[in-house]
């Protein structure tokens, strides 16, 4: 197919979909604002942006199931092998590296943990409480409130990580993986399997879907919970 | 003696500014002389106000000392029975019975908070949230602080009737004069959770 070799430079092609793209820098404004708010003691609004990080991720999630082909799960998440040969330069391909893909799955995960234990949160003078916090006793409540305001260091670090892997890329290995986040494309080696592109009503299904399961989960799961 | 104690009171505000953009250190030497001299001998911290002082009488060691303690003991037996209200609110079934008691313990303890803020139980002083702004801005601390108590008595008042959508509508604008304070005039919980 693509055997244009001999061109001067590579052609850019779709590595990104704009549901992935949208999702990424989406995420990064929640949790810059949610800290913020938090900060600030602005908690109304840290509750709505919490809901709307749950909403996001598990957006995610459906569309790591049923999106395109470089932000399905199961064509980025591989074993140890994979990550050591990508480590020794024997990895070509689009989207996540294996390496990258466990930082990918370790922020997702973190950041819903986040979300899950603000649902139980509460302030200290009790004004403010997460849509399940009530459904707990109040030490416990207490206790996961502590423990989401320490995992947000976690957090921080971790995209310390994410954010110096890509400027070691942009400085060391000289690729900028930043702007194909914004543009969706990226110049390939050629003959590297291009992104197979997610269609745009199952993006849409995901994010009703996902808020669906949001509100759903905020009302305490019924008829499980409480 | 005195110098080490100053110097210690200082080395605590500094260690506790890290979180906070304007250092305690400056705020205690304003809040124990009207007129800001660096290291003056003359800050002792019963200097009598430039101008009558509606938080009392100022006072200092042990009286203070005592007094803070029992400011932070009080006040937490203020926020206890409030998040139990809180969560009575909130419940599915409120029943007035039920917030009585907690309703009771916050409108004996409100009262007392009128007294626990006298000039020299501030930062500079030891260890505690509330801020030197509290007597920088008296007028308006105490203003809030009588709002917080005129709510106090409706929340009690409904809280011994038997309308529990009075009783959850005056818990909330009671919250609402907690908030009003503390987004003020309480300083930021230690992040190292020793307080």
């Amino acid at each position: 197919m693509n055997t244009e070799a001999t061109e001067p430079t590579a052609r850019k092609q779709a590595v990104w979909d704009l549901p992935t793209r949208l999702f990424h820098w989406t995420l990064v404004a929640l949790i810059g604002l949610s800290w913020w708010s938090a900060e600030e003691g602005e908690l109304d609004l840290h509750l709505w942006l919490g809901m709307a990080v749950l909403s996001l991720l598990i957006f995610r999630l459906l569309w790591g199931l049923f999106g395109s082909s470089t932000a399905r799960f199961a064509s980025f998440v591989r074993g140890p092998r994979a990550v050591l040969d990508y480590m020794r330069g024997k990895w070509t391909g689009i989207g996540h590296s294996p390496l990258g893909a466990l930082s990918v799955i370790a922020l997702l995960a973190l950041v819903g943990f986040q979300a899950g234990l603000g649902l139980f949160s509460s302030d200290e003078d009790g004004l403010m409480t997460g849509p399940l916090a009530n459904a707990i006793s109040l030490g416990l409540s207490e206790r996961i409130t502590d423990l989401h305001g320490d995992l947000f260091d976690v957090l921080l670090v971790l995209i310390g990580i994410h954010v110096a892997a890509v400027i070691f890329y942009l400085i060391v290995k000289r690729r900028n993986l930043v702007w194909p986040m914004v543009t969706g494309k990226a110049a390939l080696d050629p003959g590297t399997q291009p992104m197979r592109a997610g269609k745009w009503w199952a993006a849409l299904l995901c994010l009703v879907a996902a808020i669906a399961i949001t509100r759903w989960l905020i009302a305490g799961a019924p008829p499980f919970g409480g | 003696m005195h110098r080490s104690l100053l110097t210690a009171a200082a080395l605590i505000a500094l260690a506790g500014c890290r979180e906070n953009p304007e250092p305690t250190n400056n705020v205690a030497a304003n809040v124990a002389a009207p007129s800001f001299e660096p290291n003056a001998p003359s800050a002792k911290p019963d200097a009598p106000a430039a101008k009558p002082n509606l938080l009392g009488a100022p006072v200092s060691g042990e009286q203070a000392k005592k007094l803070m303690h029992d400011r932070h003991e009080g006040m937490e037996d203020i926020g206890d029975a409030f998040k139990a209200t809180a969560r009575w609110a909130k419940s599915d079934n409120p029943n007035v019975a039920d917030v009585h008691e907690d309703a009771a313990i916050i409108a004996r303890l409100a009262p007392l908070a009128s007294g626990w803020y006298p000039p020299g139980t501030g930062p500079d002083v030891g260890k505690t949230r509330a801020k030197a702004e509290i007597w920088q801005k008296p007028e308006d601390f105490a203003a809030k602080m009588k709002t917080f108590q005129a709510e106090v008595r409706k929340f009690n008042a409904a809280a011994h009737g038997d309308d529990a959508a009075a009783v959850i509508a005056a818990q909330g604008e009671l919250g609402k004069t907690c908030k009003a304070c503390h987004d003020d005039y309480r300083a930021p919980e230690d992040e190292h959770g020793s307080d």
